[in-house]
């Protein structure tokens, strides 16, 4: 079974520790009871035999001197819920003395020496050695329960205090052992392995060494392949950005050099050329997306300024500065936009509705309601592959690198793509 | 303006230097750190200087230019463009900086730019006396008139208005102007100056005797 997402170690133990509790008092108490109850059996049957031998002589004493067997009461018998009975068994049963209180009838109609269980009374009987007479000394059932309970549930509140008191001791332990994964957690948030010299220091406890060694080497890892990557980029940037650079200059000469009637088709060559360097820079942005983001304060309006587009009326009046990365916010408008010309939009408008959201609303044909629901999909999946174009699987990833998102909102005409630029920097 | 452009790349090199002449700019082309030595003590407006280069960084080279002293103005055209790559080209001592690719039109006013301001003027207007000199139109202006010149005579006059009120030795003028050329006709500069007296005035050009010459510009 998978434990939900929100359980917790110490939350967890705390109720294991609480079942196991109740469960070890639930065990403490019966064990005790059952113990106490046969000690508590046997110490009142010794008690009972020692109460009928103790009986046996005064009792022959006081027959000897003739007087009225029934009303015969040796100094130490007891009352109420522990009596006595003489009862002889010459031509039957029957009563020779017994105690105030005691059963009228004998307890036994047969001779019935030592241990025995009468309804209501647990009995001893004692041969006498006159007159085939027995004592039988009685203690009521319901006393002897009584007794034993009492003593059971002595024990069971004695220790219930001790039980709790434990409970209460182990959960404090429980948190105070919890807290170096409270502290390893505040570590790594603040751990960036890409900094010189960062470790995530000692573990503080010996069952945490393979975690910190395990988070080390991943983190060793991510530095490796980031330090790759940048690398790449860095490399693919110089072998790609030159050679485009140096297209655009030769064919900036060309159209310079070449008769009238060569030009329109240069410059073709050349608008072709310059949307290339646009997705190139896109390409290599998209590869720094998953970099640091340097934010700073983007004045949306100078950058719609500069950006590099013809043929296309760009309004960004009345928005508010955004605090972001501005070369991947440049890039990634600058594919937004290119996307709405090539889609026969001819005019942009840049709005900030809400704080650090930038907005790019174009007047073009936009997309039904089914392809928007696709894309939206698409872009929750972060599956872009065959489902969206390179401008929107760009702005979603500089929003996602800005830790924001991208959304496309429904609108009467052409279509508007939202950039989340997550919180900015105070 | 004579400027020096240090880049690997055949194909962007030979499309800048082609670019550049066409607008009448003298541009000597180094695709090494080491071929730079050859052009130690040449006069320049401006370099145009690459990041990456096969012998070393022209980042390097640029702190240890000015280390030397040397102000020349420079601008960095480099594939680099992480802002910290950025702030580290400019903190270095270079004046301008742009991320390949760019546009060769774009480059062109960039180097303007910081010639200018290297001259001590922001606007691409220098005033000499009655003279307007417009450094984007490349032409010059006498009162409402606008004074056609030749491209050698703007380059003269471009070279002497970029350095206002500094003696310009005439060979100085002359590797500025005409670059390696200037062997090849050791007059030509004082064909152009008188050229561009009488077009423009007398008091335009100054002679300071056995030194150069001076143009002295008014705010």
């Amino acid at each position: 079974m998978r434990p939900s997402p929100s359980s917790s170690i110490g939350g967890r133990l705390a109720r294991s520790l609480v079942l196991w509790s109740v469960l070890w008092c639930a065990a403490l108490g019966a064990a005790i009871w059952v113990i106490v109850r046969e000690e508590v059996e046997e110490l009142l049957d010794d008690t009972l035999q020692s109460a009928a031998e103790g009986l046996i002589g005064p009792l022959a004493n006081s027959l000897t001197e003739s007087v009225a067997p029934s009303t015969v009461a040796p100094a130490s018998a007891p009352t109420g819920r522990f009596t006595w009975q003489l009862v002889s068994y010459q031509g039957g049963a029957h009563l020779v003395s017994s105690a105030r209180g005691a059963p009228a009838a004998p307890l036994h109609d047969t001779p019935k020496p030592g241990f025995s269980d009468v309804p209501g009374w647990r009995v001893y009987g004692q041969a006498t050695g006159r007159d085939a007479q027995t004592v039988y000394v009685a203690q009521s059932t319901e006393e002897r329960v009584e007794a034993g309970t009492e003593i059971a549930l002595a024990a069971l509140f004695a220790g219930a205090p001790m039980t709790l008191l434990a409970v209460l001791w182990l959960r404090s332990r429980i948190r105070r052992e919890l807290q170096p994964l409270r502290e390893l957690s505040d570590r790594l948030s603040r751990y960036d392995p890409m900094q010189p010299g960062a470790t995530l220091g000692a573990a503080e406890r010996e069952e945490l060494r393979p975690v910190h060694a395990a988070i080390d080497a991943l983190a060793g890892r991510l530095t490796r392949r980031i330090a790759h990557e940048r690398a790449f980029t860095s490399h693919a940037a110089h072998a790609l950005r030159t050679p485009l650079a140096g297209i655009d200059a030769q064919l900036a000469v060309a159209l310079r050099e070449a008769e009238a009637s060569h030009r329109p088709r240069l410059q073709r060559v050349r608008t072709a050329a310059e949307r290339l360097q646009r997705v190139v820079a896109a390409l290599l942005a998209m590869f720094r997306s998953g970099a640091e983001v340097q934010r700073s304060e983007i004045d949306v309006a100078a950058l719609a300024a500069r950006l590099p587009i013809e043929g296309l009326a760009i309004d960004a009046g009345g928005t508010m500065p955004l605090n972001a990365d501005p070369d991947l916010v440049t890039a990634a408008v600058l594919n937004l936009i290119d996307n709405a010309q090539r889609h026969g939009a001819r005019s942009v408008t840049f709005s900030t509705p809400g704080a650090n959201v930038l907005r790019v609303h174009d007047d073009g044909p936009g997309v039904d309601p089914g392809r928007r629901r696709e894309l939206r999909a698409a872009i929750d999946a972060q599956d872009y592959a065959g489902r969206t174009g390179l401008g929107l699987m760009l702005a979603d990833l500089v929003a996602r690198a800005h830790g924001g998102d991208l959304s496309l909102p429904d609108s009467a005409n052409g279509f508007a793509v939202e950039l989340n630029l997550g919180p900015g920097e105070a | 303006m004579r400027l020096l452009l240090i880049e690997d790349d055949e194909l962007l090199g030979g499309g800048l230097c082609d670019f550049l002449r066409t607008d009448g700019h003298a541009v000597e082309w180094a695709r090494r750190l080491g071929d730079v030595e050859a052009y130690r003590d040449e006069p320049f407006d401006a370099y145009l200087l690459d990041w990456q280069l096969p012998d070393g960084s022209g980042l390097d080279w640029l702190r240890a230019r000015r280390k030397s002293g040397d102000v020349t103005p420079v601008l960095m055209l480099t594939a680099r463009d992480l802002l910290q790559d950025r702030l580290r080209g400019l903190d270095s001592g270079a004046d301008d900086y742009m991320v390949k690719p760019f546009a060769p039109e774009e480059m062109a006013a960039r180097v303007r730019a910081i010639c200018r301001r290297s001259g001590g003027s922001a606007g691409a207007h220098i005033r000499v006396g009655e003279v307007d000199v417009d450094l984007v139109a490349r032409c010059a202006w006498l009162g409402d008139e606008r004074i056609e010149l030749t491209s050698r005579e703007w380059s003269v006059l471009e070279a002497l208005v970029l350095r206002p009120g500094r003696i310009v030795t005439k060979s100085e003028l002359e590797r500025l102007v005409l670059g390696f050329e200037s062997e090849l006709a050791s007059n030509a500069i004082e064909v152009h100056v008188s050229s561009l007296r009488k077009k423009l005035g007398r008091e335009l050009v100054e002679t300071v005797r056995g030194m150069g010459y001076r143009v002295s510009t008014a705010s």
